[in-house]
Order: C-alpha cells, then sequence, then structure tokens
C-alpha cells in the first residue's frame, strides 16, 4: 500500500512536472539565454539583453501602470459585488434563486466578443468608448460571474453559526463585517483577487474594442511585439505577465496586513 | 420598519442585478443591429451570411477544435483529480498545477509555439538525438490547418481549470458510499458510476459548458496559433468588425448571434441529457 502511494506520488511529479513546471522553466530560461547550442559544440550563451531591451521600453512601464490600475478597479469592484451577492446566495433562500444562479452563469456563456461589440456603440454614445472607465466596465463581464461564486462558497463555507454569535453579543454590521465575516473569508478573497487580477491581464480583443486604440494595457502591446521583438525580449514580456499577478498579489497582502486583526499583538476586539 | 428576510436577499443581490444589466444590454443590441438596417427590421444580414462559404467553414472547423479542446480537457481534468486528488491538496500540488492559471491565454499560446514549432525546443531535441535528420522534417503542428497549436494550448490552460473546478468534490468525498457498493457486491465500475459521478457530473456539465462557450468565441488563441485558413469564428468576426467595408460589420454581429445560439443548443443538450438521467434516479428510487 505505502508503496503503491509512492509511486503515485512520483507519477503525479512526472506529469506535472513534465506539462506544466517545465514549459514555464523553459519561458523564463527563454528569455536570459540567446541560444542553447544547438547543432554546434559551443556551450549555452546567457544575456541579460532582453529584460533590459523590454524595461527600456517606455511603453511598457506605461502599459504596465495601466494594467495595474485597471486591474486593481477590477479586482476592487468585483470583491464589492461579489462578497454581497455571495452572501445573498449563501445565506438566504427565496423565490427565484436558482434562476438568478444561472443568471449569474449566463456571462462566462455568451461570447465576450458579441458582449463587448453590442455595447460599444452605447459607449460612444454616452462617452466611454475610449476611455479606462469604459475598459473597467467590459472588463467586469468575464470576471464578476467567478467572484460571486468563489465567494458564495466562501460564505456557505464559514456558516452563519459565529455571525449570529457576533449580533447576540450586539456588534453593529460593520463591526461584524470587519471583524467576524472579512478574517474568515480571507482565503477566499485571497483567490479572488488573484484569478481575477489574472482574467482583467488577460483581456486583449475586449480592451481593444471599447478602449479603441487609446487605453492601452499590457496586452494590447504584447500582440505587436510578437511580430518585431526578438526572442529574449519577447519570453521576458510573456514572462512578465506571470510575475505582476504576483506582484499585485503581495501589495494586496502587504495592505491586508495593515487591518488591525492581522495585528499578531492584538488581545481584544 | 424592518425588513423581511427575503428583501434583505434582494438588497444584497442589487448591485450583482445592475452589473448583470451590461452584458444584457451588450447581447440584446447585438442581436437588435443583426437585425436591422437604416432603422428597419430585415433578415438580409442572416441570409448574406448564410450564403458565405467561409462563414460554414470556419463554423465547422470551430466546433470541432472547441469539441476536441473541451472534451480532451474534461477527461484530462477528471482523471488527473481522481488518481492524485491527496497530491493536490497539499500547497506544493496546488502551485505547480495550478501553475499554468497565472499565465494569459495567449502567453501560454506562445510558450507552445516556442515548444512546438518547427524550430521550436522539441524539434531541436528530436534532431540532437537522432531521431530526425532536421528541424524541417518536424511535422507542422503549430499554425496548422487542423488547429493542432490551438488545441494544445486550450488543454493545457483549460485541464488545471477542471482540476479546480473538481478538487472540492473529492477532497470532501465520503468513502461510505463506495464501501456501500463493495459491501453489496459492485465492481469498481458500480463504485464509480453510483458512488462517484452523481457527484461529479453536475460540475463537470457546469465546467464543460463554461468551456465550450469559452473556447468557439475566444479570439487570442487562434489569432495566435491559427492558420490563414480555415479561420475561427471569432477571428472571422472580428476581421469583418474592424474591415473597411461598412457593410460587412452587421455580418460580424450576425455571426456572433448563430455563436451565441449554437452554445445555447449545446447546453440545452447537455443539460437535458443530465436531467433525464436524474429524473430516471429518482423515479427508480420512488
Amino acid at each position: 500500500m505505502d508503496r503503491l502511494s509512492k509511486q503515485k506520488k512520483i507519477q503525479f511529479w512526472a506529469l506535472t512536472l513534465l506539462f506544466f513546471i517545465l514549459p514555464v522553466v523553459f519561458l523564463f530560461l527563454k528569455s536570459v539565454v540567446l541560444n542553447f547550442g544547438f547543432g554546434r559544440s559551443s556551450g549555452i550563451d546567457f544575456t541579460l539583453r532582453g529584460w533590459e531591451t523590454l524595461f527600456s521600453e517606455s511603453q511598457l512601464i506605461q502599459a504596465t501602470l495601466v494594467s495595474l490600475g485597471i486591474g486593481a478597479l477590477v479586482v476592487f469592484l468585483n470583491l464589492s459585488v461579489g462578497l454581497l451577492a455571495g452572501k445573498a446566495l449563501a445565506f438566504y433562500s427565496f423565490k427565484g434563486k436558482a434562476l438568478i444562479e444561472a443568471l449569474f452563469l449566463l456571462p462566462l456563456i455568451v461570447p465576450l466578443l458579441a458582449i463587448a461589440m453590442g455595447i460599444h456603440v452605447a459607449m460612444i454614445r454616452i462617452g466611454l468608448s475610449d476611455t479606462w472607465i469604459g475598459v473597467v466596465l467590459i472588463h467586469l463581464v468575464p470576471t464578476v460571474p467567478y467572484s460571486i461564486k468563489m465567494l458564495q462558497s466562501g460564505y456557505a463555507s464559514i456558516g452563519t453559526g459565529l455571525l449570529q454569535q457576533a449580533k447576540v453579543l450586539g456588534t453593529n454590521r460593520w463591526h461584524r463585517f470587519f471583524s467576524v465575516e472579512l478574517p474568515l473569508l480571507m482565503p477566499s478573497i485571497r483567490s479572488t483577487v488573484f484569478l481575477i487580477f489574472v482574467i482583467s491581464l488577460s483581456q486583449y480583443v475586449i480592451t481593444a474594442i471599447i478602449g479603441g486604440g487609446n487605453v492601452v494595457t499590457l496586452a494590447m502591446i504584447y500582440f505587436p511585439f510578437l511580430d518585431s521583438a526578438e526572442s529574449t525580449v519577447l519570453a521576458a514580456f510573456s514572462a512578465w505577465f506571470a510575475l505582476l499577478p504576483i506582484l499585485f498579489y503581495l501589495s494586496v497582502e502587504l495592505l491586508l496586513s495593515l487591518l488591525p486583526y492581522q495585528n499578531p499583538w492584538r488581545t481584544r476586539l | 420598519m424592518k425588513l423581511s428576510e427575503t428583501n434583505k436577499a434582494w438588497i444584497l443581490l442589487t448591485p450583482a442585478l445592475l452589473f448583470l444589466s451590461l452584458p444584457a444590454y451588450g447581447l440584446f443590441s447585438a442581436i437588435w443591429t443583426s437585425l436591422h438596417e437604416n432603422g428597419s427590421f430585415t433578415t438580409k444580414h442572416y441570409r448574406t451570411l448564410f450564403q458565405q462559404e467561409t462563414f460554414w467553414e470556419s463554423i465547422g472547423y470551430s466546433v470541432r477544435i472547441t469539441l476536441l479542446s473541451t472534451v480532451l480537457s474534461l477527461v484530462l481534468g477528471l482523471l488527473i483529480t481522481r488518481a492524485f486528488s491527496p497530491f493536490i491538496q497539499s500547497t506544493k500540488g496546488k502551485l505547480s498545477i495550478w501553475l499554468p492559471m497565472l499565465f494569459p491565454h495567449f502567453v501560454w499560446g506562445y510558450i507552445v509555439l516556442l515548444l512546438f514549432e518547427q524550430s521550436g525546443l522539441i524539434s531541436h531535441l528530436l534532431v540532437e538525438m537522432g531521431l530526425i535528420s532536421s528541424t524541417s522534417s518536424f511535422p507542422i503542428i503549430t499554425n496548422d490547418q487542423n488547429g493542432i497549436g490551438i488545441i494544445l494550448t486550450y488543454v493545457g490552460k483549460e485541464t488545471p481549470f477542471v482540476v479546480l473546478m473538481l478538487l472540492p468534490i473529492y477532497a470532501k468525498q465520503q468513502d461510505g458510499y463506495k464501501d456501500l457498493v463493495q459491501t453489496l457486491g459492485g465492481g469498481k465500475w458500480a463504485a464509480f458510476k453510483d458512488a462517484e459521478w452523481p457527484w461529479v457530473s453536475p460540475v463537470l456539465l457546469e465546467a464543460g459548458i463554461i468551456l465550450f462557450a469559452f473556447i468557439l468565441s475566444a479570439y487570442e488563441v487562434p489569432f495566435l496559433l491559427g492558420a490563414t485558413f480555415p479561420e475561427m469564428i471569432s477571428v472571422l468576426t472580428y476581421d469583418w468588425f474592424y474591415s473597411g467595408d461598412w457593410n460587412e460589420r452587421p455580418l460580424a454581429f450576425a455571426a456572433m448571434i448563430i455563436t451565441s445560439v449554437l452554445i445555447g443548443i449545446m447546453s440545452f443538450i447537455a443539460f437535458s441529457a443530465m436531467n433525464r438521467k436524474r429524473m430516471l434516479l429518482t423515479k427508480g428510487q420512488g
């Protein structure tokens, strides 16, 4: 039995190594290696030129800041909508709940391209096309359904018991939210922040349609790069897409650690 | 006045319902545009669309690629979760299997290019090992007419998504039901069918529909890894939407509405297939 599970463990790591880890390692290597010495006896040439070229592009820094700003706002709006709706769906039963839950899944099923093309004209009319606000709004469409689902299951797993306890002890709504719900929901909030930021960062076509080329996010300059840049620069750019969510996540963690109840020396409410 | 419990729920849901008006407006506006010309109702755009050879080729090609990618991701995701769920639940396991989720789809597409291009890593490695004589004898599987590169990208990206959806079920799974099946003399297949499938199938269905809809209509990956012909429907739509010819714009809307209808039909078939099974199950119990 023990040997069997050890064997399985080896299988698991071989599988993830081959299909998930090595491709990513190769991408990072590609960004610092000029050539792998195939077909020649010469060794591998390391270089940091790819990363240097990448960061010397003023366009890249600008686009990174735009992407960060839009992503942060999208995440914030997602949390606001998702926490409220998630709580309603987890704790209350009401007529039409099944229908509402199905409706919240619909934005993931209707083609995003159709929605963006349809909204485009209205955005022009009310002056939101070509603006970052318009882009933030359209980024909500592929993200909010995930937030609602993740935070709903987050609320469902903490249950109503502790919240009722806090109520009985005479706390007000905000106090309850900040000292009971939020700390207990932290795991769900963390994964929501991460996933939503990555999705927002990945949107090319809807950003192009609504942003009209005026809102230049990272995705908007990645595609033109594909045709022109050399492979080390492109690989560095690709890796940058994965580093950014990690940086964003770490800064959110830092912000969260400033919240009072994260303080390890806290002894009472 | 004190709010009733139901009203409280609706108040909490208000922002989310407001949000829904965004995609709803987009969809209805797209339908409206596809059915009007100069403000009057017409089915002309659909008739023009249906006469286009490229449209039908594109739809067939897109559905084929989408079905293959979706089914492969679901099967692989299920097999991996079933076999390895104790390892995936450890932090290290989680991080490694969800690594692809850190990357946008188009970046994972670029990784597939780096690996599978004729001048890519795998082709070079095969030459080094002496299995093929030169990189040009490596088969063309990116930007190819069969969409292999697109499928490879999606399977790599979506399998972790399926694992993510399935993991909570296998983490909470109780062995009691399986023991019961075994006690009653059922084999491994019976244990899977009666003690596992009923919990897994709704999640697989949901993941499958999300994946089908997404892959059928996403633009970035086929743009990067597709061939010039045939094009996937999203790429064709985008070309029409931004073509200089003003007459082609309504075609873009009509093509996307047909795609939505297709997704609707697929979801309906999948749902009713499962509900029929459920009905039979409840009847059998009664």
